[in-house]
């Protein structure tokens, strides 16, 4: 696969610096840990700590504030990573940096569909690159008193029971759904993703997407606007259910206005739960997956690998010991389940205990029987600006114009990376 | 000019056979005399270390499908094809050509009409250069995060007080008008710049032709037009020069500003190679930078065709 010419040699040159070797000579090996989610740095700065004084063979020291792609050009990345995985760090794994876990007794305690996830976005010769740590659901945010208000007394399992509640709502007087287009990552992981990830296997259509590569097109067998036309209609017939003026709206309004009740549902995340507690400490919330069909065996929910661990394929014997050491420790399962019951999120091994929160605990059974799936605006790479896109068509109505920007720059993309 | 070279040719020639060997070791070695090479060399390394070898390294890379560590392999020209047909591509050019042409021209309108005023006999005059060149000592990232907030919260404030539509909202939050919000804070932070050379110019220029032109009974207009612009032009041809190339260049001001928004619409050509750093695009946008470069190179070696055309001497 890599050429290897004497021009290129000589010019590859500044890539290949090793990485520091503090290689010991008596005293602990000093490993570098990095984990930069803002909101659970004290939590694993906490775990270091803890394991830095459970022994004396290796000391952690805990980077929150690194970039991953600048230490891999300086070819000094950390010595152990847990991190959100998504396809822009997956191309760690696709060229081949990081470091084949897969003898690690570790990767036989993963829930299978969770590992799946990962090679969904990247993978290279069959190795196991990356261990999942943490899952976080999403589906639709719901008000528990505001349901109770209006007389829903369970969460719809069916396209048809969803409308239904979205009518009585609107009946009621209470905005249905809170939507923000102002920012454009709101709408293509709350809306765009739900509706179209719950009418088509996300994972495969990429996949033969990318096996169509240069010859996508109106006569490809997918497309953009064969698979996603009807999928995006669906999401715009929602629109007399969303709040006025959506685009002057921003994550930190909708935010303030779901925690000041002013909306029965809002399509985001587990990350905006802490958001929304912070505003009002009192809101009553659970979460459902978004049906969209009338079939509710069908229903499936979103997740992403929210925390994932790697450690580099390049290192000195001495810090992969002790890099497998932390790991060991990391991975242990009272601590990984610990973590997950923590945060709102779930744990990726096999039988781990169910998630108790009952904000959350709603979207359980989804993943725990492998009904998921990762959004399918993730799979498309920062290059293409999807949720431009997508902000555009929730404005102008133009569902074909959207699948024709699609399907040309993933066309492109293909051009030059087929080659 | 050759009758006069020979004889001391020879002279040398002769000389330097008398010194022998040893001359002729020098010669191949030390074509020039050392004291030159002692300053010209050590520029030539850093030059050669710092931007030439990067450059090639650069287009070496924008032939393969290199991401910055790991894998890869030779490409051809994709990236290159690829980069012609890409909207996103094309919309940048578009935009920094734009505004580096306007910005280009409104700084140095403005810079030479503030020249010529900070020239005259005027009260505090070098109190008011040292506050015009303020600017140039302040970050750009800096001046753009104060612009910001100037121009979406003071400047709409200030906008419905007095009724005047036009900006009763922020201009960087409108995908049309955002260039021009771009535009004006590029130009408020290189108008220092271009200030001082063109007082080095107004300077330069003898008091006497003005006095001369004074008794011939020309106006103010007329001795602008006629003997400082002329004067001055060597100056404003370097001038359009150096502040047009720092435009086509623009990324601190517009990261700080807009970001490149509303949408794409104020993404530069240089804020669009660096995001292939991070997009796991780098060999693409090493092609992009590329293109960039000829297209810069073709602006320079134009610019410098119509200086010397006009007699500039620089």
């Amino acid at each position: 696969m890599k050429a290897v010419g004497l021009g290129a040699a000589a010019l590859a040159v500044p890539g290949l610096v090793a990485g520091c070797s503090s290689a010991s000579s008596g005293g602990p090996t000093k490993i570098v840990f990095e984990e930069t989610k803002p909101e659970v740095v004290p939590y694993f700065s906490n775990l270091a700590a803890k394991f830095n004084a459970s022994q004396s063979q290796v000391v952690v020291n805990h980077d929150s504030i690194s970039s991953l792609i600048a230490e891999f050009v300086r070819g000094d990345p950390p010595d152990i990573d847990c991190d959100n995985y998504n396809l822009t760090t997956s191309i760690f794994v696709a060229r081949g940096v990081l470091a084949n876990l897969a003898s690690l007794p570790q990767a036989k305690t993963i829930d299978p569909n969770i590992q799946a996830l990962v090679t969904q976005y990247a993978s290279f010769q069959g190795e196991t690159s990356v261990l999942p740590y943490s899952i976080a659901a999403e589906g639709v945010i719901y008000n528990v008193d505001l349901f109770d208000k209006v007389g829903v007394s369970a969460v719809p399992t069916t396209w048809t029971e969803f409308l239904t509640v979205a009518e009585k709502f609107k009946s009621a007087g209470i905005t249905p759904i809170y939507q923000t287009y102002g920012d454009t990552w709101t709408t293509q992981q709350g809306l765009f993703d739900y509706t179209v990830g719950g009418m088509i296997d996300v994972a495969a259509f990429y996949q033969q997407l990318a096996r169509e590569g240069t010859n996508l097109g109106p006569n490809s067998a997918v497309s953009f606007e064969k698979d996603f036309t009807a999928p995006c209609q669906k999401m715009l017939s929602l629109a007399p259910y969303f709040n006025d003026n959506a685009i002057a709206k921003y994550y930190a309004n909708g935010n303030t206005a779901f925690a000041a009740g002013q909306a029965g549902m809002y399509m985001q995340g587990p990350w905006a739960v802490g958001e929304i507690l912070a505003i009002n400490p009192k809101l009553k919330m659970g979460t459902f997956a978004l049906p969209t069909t009338d079939d509710a065996s069908q229903t499936k929910c979103r997740v992403n690998l929210d925390l994932a661990i790697w450690l580099p394929r390049s290192q000195a014997p001495a810090q992969r010991t002790a890099a497998i050491q932390f790991l060991d420790y990391l991975m242990q399962p009272n601590v990984m389940n610990a973590y997950n019951q923590a945060n709102l999120a779930f744990s990726p091994l096999k039988n781990a205990p169910p998630q108790t929160s009952p904000i959350v605990a709603g979207l359980q059974k989804y993943v725990s029987s492998g009904r998921f799936y990762q959004g399918p605006g993730t799979y498309v790479p920062l290059t293409i600006p999807v949720g431009n896109f997508i902000q555009e068509m929730m404005l102008t109505g133009n569902v074909s114009g959207f699948t024709s920007s699609m399907d040309g720059a993933f066309q492109r993309l293909a051009i030059r990376t087929s080659a | 000019m050759t009758a006069t070279a020979l004889p001391s040719q020879r002279t040398e020639t002769a000389a330097r056979s008398r010194r022998g060997a040893l001359g002729k070791v020098k010669k191949l070695f030390f074509p020039v005399a050392p004291a030159y090479l002692f300053m010209v060399i050590p520029a030539i390394v850093l030059f050669t270390f710092f931007i030439i070898y990067p450059t090639i390294q650069g287009m070496f890379w924008s032939l393969t499908n290199y991401v910055g560590y790991g894998t890869w392999h030779f490409v051809g020209l994709a990236n290159y094809k690829a980069a012609f047909s890409d909207p996103t591509i094309r919309d940048s050019y578009g935009f920094t050509l734009l505004f580096a042409v306007v910005a280009c021209v409104v700084t140095n309108a403005v810079a030479m009409a503030l020249a010529l005023a900070l020239n005259a006999k005027i009260k505090w005059r070098t109190g008011l250069r040292t506050v015009f060149f303020m600017p140039m000592v302040i970050s750009g990232l800096v001046i753009s995060y104060v612009f910001t907030f100037i121009l979406s919260t003071s400047v709409p404030i200030i906008a419905s007080a007095i009724h005047f539509a036009p900006l009763e909202s922020s201009i960087l939050a409108n995908q049309h008008t955002a260039w021009l919000g771009v535009v004006f804070v590029a130009s408020w932070v290189a108008i220092p710049g271009a200030i001082i050379i063109f007082l080095a110019g107004l300077v330069s220029i003898p008091t006497e032709v003005y006095e001369a032109a004074s008794i011939d009974g020309a106006n103010a207009w007329k001795k602008f037009q006629r003997m400082t612009f002329p004067l001055l032009f060597p100056f404003f041809v370097i001038n359009t020069i150096l502040t047009f190339k720092g435009f086509l260049n623009v990324y601190d001001v517009v990261v700080g500003l807009t970001n490149g928004g509303p949408g794409t619409a104020t993404t530069s050509v240089a804020m669009e190679i660096f995001s292939g750093f991070f997009n796991g695009d780098y060999a693409y946008q090493m092609a992009n930078a590329v293109i960039f470069f000829v297209i810069t190179m073709f602006f320079a070696v134009f610019q410098l065709g119509v200086m010397r055309r006009r007699g500039g001497v620089l």
